[in-house]
């Protein structure tokens, strides 16, 4: 009651989890390996392509100390392919990208917010969970470093909307068996639709509510009036052994 | 059902209903307007959800008044339901039609109330969507279906506007940096 903020996650919020994605870098200066805690960060050599995480990555572009290679996907060939796939199937979302092979030695996977997805060797046919968030803050920092940065802006838009589309017509078929597949749908998708697609359950549950009850009621009802009851099963096994 | 403090609970609660009163009760005849008679058997009154249901549930013996289903559930209103959510002025009819409809369908067993309700939230909930997605569509020709929102689907509208807002807020900030 006294938190403000409807629950789920606030863009900014989003925002910031995504500055921990990998994104590649072409170096400019040298600088050398930092020691953080959330891990060493590799030493930048101009001109070697180097991985570091999306906040550092901006932070030197910013100041003119790295170029930002963009992703494969990020280009104006994928995002038309993909826009084209999301036009074409009216239910689902574009697949994301693949998981790699499982480690043969030890059982531990890795999933998307630990995978290289937005590095330059990332799958350039799928959208990673960050999509949206990485894709605007890129454009808006290191426009220079794309090829045609104003295609890239407008299909991404496209792209959102189609998306954004398709996950407000879902709750039409939302039901008690049913609903939508949102595999594939991104972190601030999520955060955008949450607060909608939430209202809408929660009105449907109480309207049904009542039904649910009475159901309940009757089932009870029937168990207790003679009808052969799962208990009852139980209870002739035993005797049987 | 709801929390203790929930307005829209209590709000529901003062919605009113048609009542038959099953007895003559001596000096009630102030709620039909009548300040001194007294209540007869078999009288119409619009009483708050709240009092009809006690009256007509919590005695266990002959109860004291039946309860109607209340003129915003009619069938009249079921059909055009049925046959466009969307022209339906839900507001006009009560404007917490939805609760109301709940707390009626917990008193009556009524199964094809409910699947009219659910149907029609969910189509309406779809307009919604894009009425709050749409900045011109809420003001242009959109603005009759608005006026007609209950007071849960207005909610539902401000989550959805709310939540757009914040991630256009969110792009728009990022160009100022």
């Amino acid at each position: 009651m006294a938190l403000p903020l409807p629950p789920g996650l606030t863009p900014p919020e989003i925002a910031f989890l995504c500055e921990m994605e990998l994104v590649t870098v072409i170096p400019r200066q040298r600088l050398e390996g930092l020691e953080l805690l959330g891990g060493r960060l590799p030493p930048l050599n101009p001109p070697h392509r180097t991985p570091l995480p999306l906040w550092l990555a901006l932070l030197l572009k910013r100041q003119r100390r790295a170029n930002i290679l963009p992703p494969p996907w990020l280009s104006p060939h994928s995002l038309s392919a993909i826009l084209e796939y999301e036009t074409k199937n009216e239910e689902g979302f574009s697949p994301t990208p693949r998981l790699p092979p499982l480690p043969s030695n030890n059982s531990i996977m890795f999933s998307p917010p630990f995978l290289p997805s937005s590095t330059a060797e990332a799958a350039p046919d799928a959208l990673p969970y960050h999509w949206l968030e990485l894709g605007e803050m890129l454009l808006e920092a290191a426009a220079d470093d794309f090829e045609d940065s104003d295609n890239v802006r407008k299909l991404l838009q496209g792209l959102r909307e189609v998306r954004m589309s398709k996950l407000r017509k879902g709750v039409e078929l939302l039901d008690a068996e049913g609903g939508i597949k949102m595999n594939g749908v991104g972190g601030m998708e999520v955060g955008e639709a949450r607060a909608f697609v939430g209202g809408v359950i929660d009105g449907l549950r109480k309207i049904v509510a009542s039904r649910e009850q009475q159901r309940r009621d009757r089932e009870k009802e029937e168990r207790e009036n003679g009808y052969p009851s799962t208990a009852d099963y139980d209870e002739d096994e035993m005797e049987m052994q | 059902m709801g929390s203790y403090y929930d307005v829209d609970a209590i709000l529901t609660d003062s919605q009113k209903v048609p009542c038959t009163f099953e007895l003559t009760v001596s000096g009630l005849g102030f709620l039909e307007g009548n300040m001194s008679g007294d209540m007869k058997q078999g009288s119409k009154v619009e009483l708050p959800l709240w009092l009809g249901e006690m009256l007509a549930l919590s005695l266990n013996t002959s109860s004291l008044v039946t309860l109607d289903p209340p003129s915003a559930l009619a069938p009249r209103v079921m059909n055009a339901l049925k046959a466009d959510p969307r022209m339906v002025d839900l507001r006009a009819l009560a404007p917490h039609f939805y609760n109301l409809g709940t707390r009626i369908l917990e008193i009556f067993e009524e199964e094809e109330i409910t699947e009219v309700l659910n149907e029609s939230f969910k189509s309406r909930a779809a307009v919604i969507a894009d009425q709050a997605h749409n900045p011109r569509g809420a003001l242009g020709e959109g603005a009759d279906f608005m006026r007609g929102l209950d007071e849960n689907e207005r909610q539902l509208f401000r989550a959805a506007h709310d939540s757009a807002k914040a991630v256009r807020t969110w792009m728009t900030d990022l160009k100022k940096k």
